[in-house]
């Protein structure tokens, strides 16, 4: 009977001192990671839509779109994050978008885990500036070969599946933006 | 006991009779019988085809012959078996990849495909595949850039495998045949492989079931899944002639020391050979799948040969 | 002193004990991955080892690895936040191995083996030998499969412009090739073969 009054007693007292010690712990870091995230977000932001000088952040429907103004108060566009299964693992892209949201302004990579050095050269300068100022009235368009026309981006080489799923997973959140953008009130 | 007019050459379980045939006198003649593939390769491809080749050789043998030291073995490489494994890799490679390159997948393939597992007679994975498949992974972008034949625009382009996945375009069967297409070195000339295979079985050098079995399984399963969806579909003799598919059932599948001894599993391991390509090249993420068909089933040899040992004269079977 | 050298050379945990392998070949992919999960680890092996050297007395038996658990999650957990709160770039290149730490078979050996019997000095200089061991072990490979990879070493520039991007080393089989040579280097050079 001791023997479990003592087991019970070193147990609980151990998780009261964890519990406190981890609770200081996370009062302090907490803060500064959601700010480390927020800088994130802020610098994505600012990478997909190069005019913008402040954004606002709602949450239409569910998603999370934000506003972006420039200097004179001006709506430059939205942007808004976009994630869907890649080569391997989850890709998750910041999109920008004009005002009218028929034009792609840019897209960062936010996370990504492919094939360096293949598919994961969607984080390369010279993938992602195709999207910039892309018109994409309706859908954007892949080519594997020759030279892409109006609305349409190259596919790595070699990297067919990686690029494939960049464009899917932006023309799926794309339309989905359109939908909430039109019906939102905007 | 079965006759001898097929082969004067086999690898088999007990009871053997030893027909005075050596291990250097096989892989000589292998070495021969490749003579026809490395001529298409550098008839097509000219001085890239030399050099790739002379440095596939000579690295090979001398990373043979430094593991033996190092090892503490007899450096003696006059079992040839080196020089096959150079050539081979040199032959499954796309003839403008860089030197080091092609240096390097030579010196993985004796290094740790043959020499760490015991050397000569002891490797589970066919060496010159391994130097192939250690390319594959460390430069993917150098194993995909294929270049046409010299004489004709030597631009990169698609082999007629990826052509035919990617952008639903057949090349014609005679191209094929004769070898003028972008590819692997030694892939480019169904003649020349055959030839070849020809001449190994003439001498015997090779068992013909296995051979026989990959490409009746090619041919079977393509035909079937082509006969019901040809508009998604290689043609099976497409299958048969494109790609590395010739040279792995060849001159890979049958290496004595990576493929089954009984006869029995000689024909379930070639049918598989046969099998797995098709389904990777039709279903896969990769256009091309003989390389991984092979080592697939040379992993699976120790189980075939358990399965088909052959009941002793008036026993059980082990 | 002795408790200190023998994790470093004749015991290391990586090259002679092959313990701890689930980071070892998940996060070396570039010399700064290796060196902030040796740290990171060593950190937590050193401090639940005092914690745990010092109250070993007070343990009962029948729950000493549950307590062992506690202290060790404790540790790993604010390892993992204040990695996240000051270095987010690497604890993102991490990903789920910082937290994975807790399941990392040096930490709890080295308590169950060395910690729970042993006074506190000797299991810090236990604790610190078997970490800085660990530690050294990953930032070899990890430096190893940057170099050969990108042709850098802690990004800097080893090799020229000339050299080709070796996908093969930042993918999990390289991790499984170059561990494997470096096991065998190591083996020849301490005379085991």
């Amino acid at each position: 009977m001791k023997k479990i009054v003592r087991m019970v007693l070193v147990l609980t007292l151990l998780g009261l001192i964890s519990g406190l010690a981890l609770s200081l712990v996370s009062n302090y870091a907490d803060p500064i990671i959601e700010e480390n995230e927020k800088e994130a977000t802020r610098e994505a932001i600012y990478y997909v839509l190069k005019s913008a000088d402040s954004y606002e952040t709602e949450e239409v429907d569910g998603k999370v779109i934000y506003r972006a103004l420039d200097s004179s108060g001006e709506l430059v566009g939205y942007a808004f994050t976009a994630s869907g299964g890649g080569y391997q693992g989850t890709i998750r892209l910041m999109v920008g978008v004009g005002p009218e949201v028929w034009k792609v302004k840019g897209i960062q990579i936010l996370e990504s885990s492919e094939t360096p050095g293949l598919g994961g050269k969607i984080r390369g300068e010279s993938f992602k500036s195709q999207f910039r100022d892309l018109v994409a009235r309706g859908e954007i368009g892949l080519v594997k070969s020759g030279e892409p026309e109006r609305g349409e981006i190259k596919a790595i080489t070699g990297a067919t599946i990686s690029s494939k799923a960049v464009v899917k997973i932006i023309n799926t959140e794309l339309s989905r933006v359109r939908s909430i953008l039109s019906t939102g009130g905007e | 006991m079965e006759s001898n007019q097929d082969s004067n050459y086999r690898l088999s379980y007990s009871p053997h009779i030893h027909t005075g045939t050596k291990t250097s006198e096989v892989m000589g003649g292998v070495a021969l019988a490749l003579i026809p593939a490395v001529a298409a390769g550098i008839y097509y491809f000219r001085l890239d085809a030399v050099y790739l080749l002379l440095t596939t050789v000579l690295t090979s043998l001398l990373s043979e012959a430094l593991m033996l030291k190092i090892l503490g073995k007899e450096v003696d490489l006059s079992d040839k078996s080196a020089l096959v494994t150079g050539l081979l890799i040199g032959l499954v490679l796309p003839p403008e990849i860089p030197l080091y390159a092609a240096g390097l997948g030579s010196v993985f393939a004796i290094v740790i495909g043959k020499q760490l597992f015991g050397g000569l007679g002891k490797n589970i994975f066919n060496p010159a595949l391994i130097g192939r498949a250690f390319l594959v992974a460390a430069y993917p972008v150098l194993m995909t850039t294929w270049t046409k034949p010299v004489g004709f625009d030597a631009v990169t382009s698609a082999t007629p495998l990826a052509a035919a996945r990617f952008d639903d375009v057949l090349t014609p069967l005679s191209r094929l045949f004769l070898g003028n297409i972008s590819g692997s070195l030694g892939e480019t000339s169904a003649l020349a492989l055959l030839l070849g295979g020809l001449y190994m079985l003439v001498k015997g050098y090779m068992d013909w079931r296995i051979p026989c079995a990959a490409f009746a399984s090619l041919l079977g399963l393509s035909a079937i899944i082509w006969g019901i969806d040809p508009g998604s579909y290689s043609p099976p003799v497409f299958h048969l002639l494109a790609g590395g598919f010739l040279i792995g059932a060849i001159f890979m599948a049958t290496d004595p020391t990576t493929s089954p001894v009984t006869k029995s599993g000689r024909w379930i391991f070639g049918a598989g050979v046969g099998i797995i390509t098709v389904v990777i090249r039709a279903w896969g993420g990769y256009p091309e799948g003989v390389m991984f068909s092979i080592l697939l089933m040379n992993a699976f040899r120790p189980l075939i040969d358990r399965f088909t040992v052959p009941a002793p004269f008036g026993g059980d079977r082990p | 002193m002795q408790d200190f050298v023998r994790g470093l050379w004749k015991e290391n945990p990586v090259f002679v004990q092959v313990l701890g392998m689930c980071p070892t070949l998940a996060v070396t992919t570039s010399l700064i991955n290796g060196i902030s999960m040796g740290l990171a680890t060593t950190f937590v092996l050193v401090a639940s080892g005092l914690v745990i050297s010092s109250v070993r007395k007070l343990l009962p038996d029948q729950v000493r690895i549950a307590s062992f658990m506690i202290i060790i999650s404790s540790f790993v957990t604010v390892v993992k936040l204040l990695f996240e709160a000051h270095i987010p770039e690497i604890s993102s290149q991490l990903g789920p191995y910082l937290p994975l730490i807790v399941t990392n078979c040096i930490i709890l050996g080295r308590q169950e083996a060395f910690a729970s019997k042993q006074p506190v000095g000797r299991s810090l200089l236990d604790a610190l030998g078997m970490g800085i061991g660990f530690a050294l072990a990953l930032v070899v490979l990890g430096g190893v499969r940057e170099l050969l990879y990108q042709g850098t070493i802690g990004g800097f520039q080893v090799f020229g412009t000339w050299y080709k991007s070796m996908v093969i080393m930042v993918m999990p089989a390289g991790a499984f090739i170059s561990l494997s040579l470096l096991v065998a280097l190591f083996q020849r050079i301490s005379g085991r073969k």
